[in-house]
């Protein structure tokens, strides 16, 4: 094993067991209380037989599990398939959808390493070499100049600019390709517009449309169980009606209307879909939603078909057919509606996915116009169709994580600090924030991963920046005597801050709560006699 | 005409015709997905915190208000000062400022050089005593950009090749090339230099050179120093559109083809019919769930797996 800061690219063929051995000591401080190492959650060991198992040569955190090839013939085959598919990410037809940036990036990039301090992961690892943007890129630059451009056999070892490709290489290649979460803060930094975090969705192409390497809870308990249920939590639509009437009877309960969600309902004027994770774990997001739209009298309506009632789209991380069959499927429901628009809930990988990417997927009536319910909001909140009263929201304090999704890479910045700044007295902006934020760590599919120790590393380095962030901000009322609320409209990112949290205790030791948008909304809406926002730790 | 003249018409038509067909290359790859990031500095009334008009409601029924010249401002930033790693890299931009400045300004000497060449073509002096004011600016504007350059450029160079010798994580990523290229680039810079400081205080000799080659015309014989610093001009001229110092290309299109390409698929567009063209291309990607012989169309428009009907109502 080599110094976390000495490793180089090449190293990645190296026959050792683990390049890298984490140690939280190197890890960047966090403001107090967790300013002791020993209040650090441990990066648990995988087991012998986890070991034994799967891959796990990089830093010995497993997030694929990939298992191991039996003998040197298998890996062999493995090299095979990876340069097979290495070969396509460069071809027209088959990456038609993301060749000219990749190449652009791969051709430009200068090297010059300006996107490393921008990268959370690596700065909050104490730069652990392999976390390094540059890292994954520089690798796949060499792999491509190597084997697939032309000539290239030749000239990069003219230029010196190769790699070989190895089966320990790929195999680490396959775990460093979940060790970015795509938030792309260092393709905003980079003086030549190169982008090293597509670099990381690009290798995860290679893995899943190639050689069908993806984590599971990505794939198969993803975008396939999405396709084939009709949602990536497996809510099949009888148990998605199921789960509408039991939250009608608490919007009922919590509110005392006479109220019936508006299911299937044709020629409504948009169509709302959430995550269908928050109907399972965060149900007071939906119905928040409800609650909200009702009042200010939107036609709306929410589907009860196969895909229609779940917004994600694991496809955007990993996978550009699934991801094109998710889109099309979403588009396809809001069609069959007849609705004008759809309107995404508070998950930002949906936003960017439905809003952005799949505006190059769909064409003629499948392009059904699609927005933010964070514009929507801002406009009836400002429009006054709601009785608000900002001081039943006073004794929170309230900051704002911006998904990265939303922010950095769809520009919807200002809509939900509108909101905001007009509900909540104590309202107060970490640092950095706006498109220059930092992701909460489990971006691009991380918080949905729990496989072995990967969740332990997700906390200690991917979320360590956002922790940082959030302890700051309130650093002068840290105390659990004040309450304080991360207000983050994203279900990936109160999915990662829940673990995260739940990690450093920081619920208990600082009484910080996370949660969405609307509840807030909620909160503050006088004709609800309760506070809406129960102080609860879920 | 002599051998170096036609080194020179081949090193320019090397550098010419393979940038143009670098760029054409990359104009002409398919229409990608979108994949921008914020800030996008045309978007009018958000450029200065990075919104969009994604936070409008009902966008696409609303006129896209581009700001022209918030974007171009944003460019000339970039370009002239590379304000990126001035803000994120200042270590590095230190030297790269000046390398990149040099290259500017040596550019422009080029262009003064054959200005100049015209203008004495033309029977107009070239000289700090000229009787024509354009021919004393010319004359004075040449060297000034062209000592400045060679300075800056030099320092740049030199700098930058000290970097990825000194700073571990520059050295790591550096490949043989890095290094090759900045060393040519500062064999450039220094002859030039020389060239100037002992054997062409007035610049003539690479102004008669300059008009020699505009003009067709038979070269004046030139200094020794003069022609090395000449060969390693034509070498950089026809190495270039070989390497990544063609980044000026890749530039314009990173920016304005990825980072800042927010151009939405209205039914009926261009790009509409781009999104038809590519969805026919056939995939051959090999895992199981994607399907073999399909176009992208085909293996959207499945499930990629098994279905179960009986849950869809």
């Amino acid at each position: 094993m080599s110094d976390n800061r000495d490793i180089t690219p090449k190293d990645m063929n190296s026959p050792v067991e683990q390049l890298v051995e984490l140690d939280p000591a190197g890890f960047i401080p966090l403001p107090p209380p967790y300013d002791k190492l020993e209040l650090e959650p441990k990066i648990k060991k995988l087991t012998a037989e986890q070991s034994s198992k799967y891959e796990c040569g990089l830093d010995g955190v497993s997030a694929v599990l990939l298992p191991k090839p039996k003998d040197e013939n298998e890996k062999r085959q493995l090299v095979e398939k990876f340069l097979s598919g290495l070969a396509k990410l460069f071809s027209k037809e088959n990456n038609w959808t993301f060749l000219q940036p990749l190449l652009l990036t791969v051709e430009y990039c200068a090297r010059c390493q300006t996107c490393s301090q921008a990268c959370p992961i690596f700065q909050q690892s104490g730069e652990v070499e392999i976390y390094r943007p540059t890292f994954r890129a520089q690798i796949l630059r060499q792999l491509y100049k190597r084997y697939v451009k032309q000539g290239g056999r030749f000239l990069s070892r003219l230029s010196g600019d190769y790699i070989e490709a190895s089966w320990e290489m790929i195999a680490r290649l396959v775990e460093l390709s979940y060790r970015c979460t795509l938030c792309r803060r260092c393709a905003q930094t980079c003086p030549i517009g190169a982008d090293n975090g597509l670099v990381t969705h690009e290798l995860r192409k290679i893995f899943s449309q190639e050689m069908g390497i993806a984590p599971k809870q990505v794939h198969e308990l993803g975008t396939v169980q999405h396709l084939d249920k009709g949602s990536s939590t497996g809510m099949t639509p009888v148990a998605f009606r199921d789960n509408i009437e039991f939250m009608e009877d608490e919007i009922r309960e919590k509110t005392g209307m006479d109220f019936k969600w508006p299911i299937d309902k044709e020629g409504a004027e948009l169509l709302l879909i959430h995550n269908a994770g928050e109907l399972l774990a965060w149900p007071e997001n939906p119905e928040a939603f409800a609650i909200i739209l009702e009042a200010a009298g939107i036609s709306y309506t929410l589907s009860s078909d196969l895909l229609g009632y779940d917004g994600v789209n694991y496809g955007v991380w990993y996978d550009d057919v699934q991801f094109s069959r998710v889109a099309i499927k979403h588009a396809q429901v809001a069609k069959k509606l007849g609705v004008k628009k759809i309107v995404i809930g508070e998950c930002g990988h949906s936003h960017k996915a439905m809003t952005v990417v799949a505006d190059r997927v769909f064409a003629g009536d499948l392009n059904i116009p699609r927005e933010s319910s964070l514009t929507l909001l801002r406009d009836i909140v400002l429009s006054g169709k709601l009785k608000l009263d900002p001081q039943r929201n006073a004794d929170i304090h309230v900051t704002l994580h911006d998904p990265c999704n939303v922010v950095r890479l769809m520009g919807i910045v200002e809509p939900q600090r509108e909101i905001l700044r007009a509900i909540c007295p104590n309202f107060k902006e970490m640092t950095p924030h706006g498109v220059y934020n930092y992701c909460c760590g489990g971006g691009s599919g991380f918080a949905i991963m729990p496989n072995s120790n990967f969740p332990d590393w997700r906390h200690s380095v991917a979320g360590r920046a956002k922790l940082k962030q959030v302890l700051d901000v309130f650093q002068d009322i840290i105390g659990p005597e004040h309450k304080k609320y991360v207000c983050a409209p994203c279900s990936n990112c109160k999915g990662q801050i829940r673990e995260l949290f739940a990690a450093y205790g920081v619920f208990e030791k600082c009484n910080i709560l996370y949660g969405g948008l609307v509840e807030l909304i909620v909160n503050a809406m006088t004709d609800i006699k309760e506070p809406f926002l129960a102080w609860e730790w879920h | 005409m002599n051998w170096l003249q036609l080194v020179f018409y081949f090193a320019v038509g090397i550098m010419v015709v393979g940038c143009i067909i670098k760029a054409i290359r990359i104009a002409k790859m398919p229409l990608h997905v979108r994949w921008e990031l914020y800030p996008i500095p045309h978007e009018k009334g958000k450029e200065h915190y990075g919104g969009s008009y994604f936070e409008e409601i009902n966008w696409w029924t609303k006129p896209r208000q581009i700001a022209l010249g918030s974007e171009l401002a944003e460019m000339g930033r970039e370009i002239l000062a590379i304000q990126s790693l001035y803000r994120n890299n200042r270590k590095l931009w230190y030297f790269s400022f000046p390398f990149h400045f040099g290259l500017y300004l040596l550019t422009a000497t080029i262009i003064l050089l054959v200005v100049g060449a015209i203008l004495q073509a033309l029977g107009i002096e070239i000289s700090g005593v000229s009787e024509s004011l354009l021919g004393k600016l010319v004359y004075g504007l040449t060297i000034l950009t062209g000592v400045a350059g060679w300075v800056l450029g030099a320092i740049g160079a030199f700098g930058l090749f000290l970097s990825r010798i000194f700073r571990k994580e520059l050295r790591k990523f550096s490949v043989r090339a890095d290094y090759f290229n900045l060393l040519l680039l500062l064999a450039v810079f220094v002859t030039g230099y020389f060239s100037w400081l002992v054997a062409d205080s007035s610049l003539g000799h690479l102004r008669s050179f300059a008009g020699s080659l505009i003009l067709l015309e038979a070269a004046s014989p030139l200094p020794a120093i003069t022609q090395v610093h000449l060969i390693l001009v034509a070498v950089f001229f026809a190495y270039l559109p070989f390497t990544h110092m063609t980044h000026f290309i890749g530039k314009y299109f990173t920016y304005h083809n990825v980072r800042w390409e927010d151009q939405p698929n209205i039914k009926g567009s261009k790009i509409e019919a781009e999104v038809i063209k590519a969805l026919g291309y056939k995939l051959t990607w090999a895992a199981p769930h994607i399907g073999q012989n399909k176009t992208w169309a085909e293996a959207a428009s499945e499930t990629g797996g098994p279905a179960r009907k009986e849950d869809a109502k």
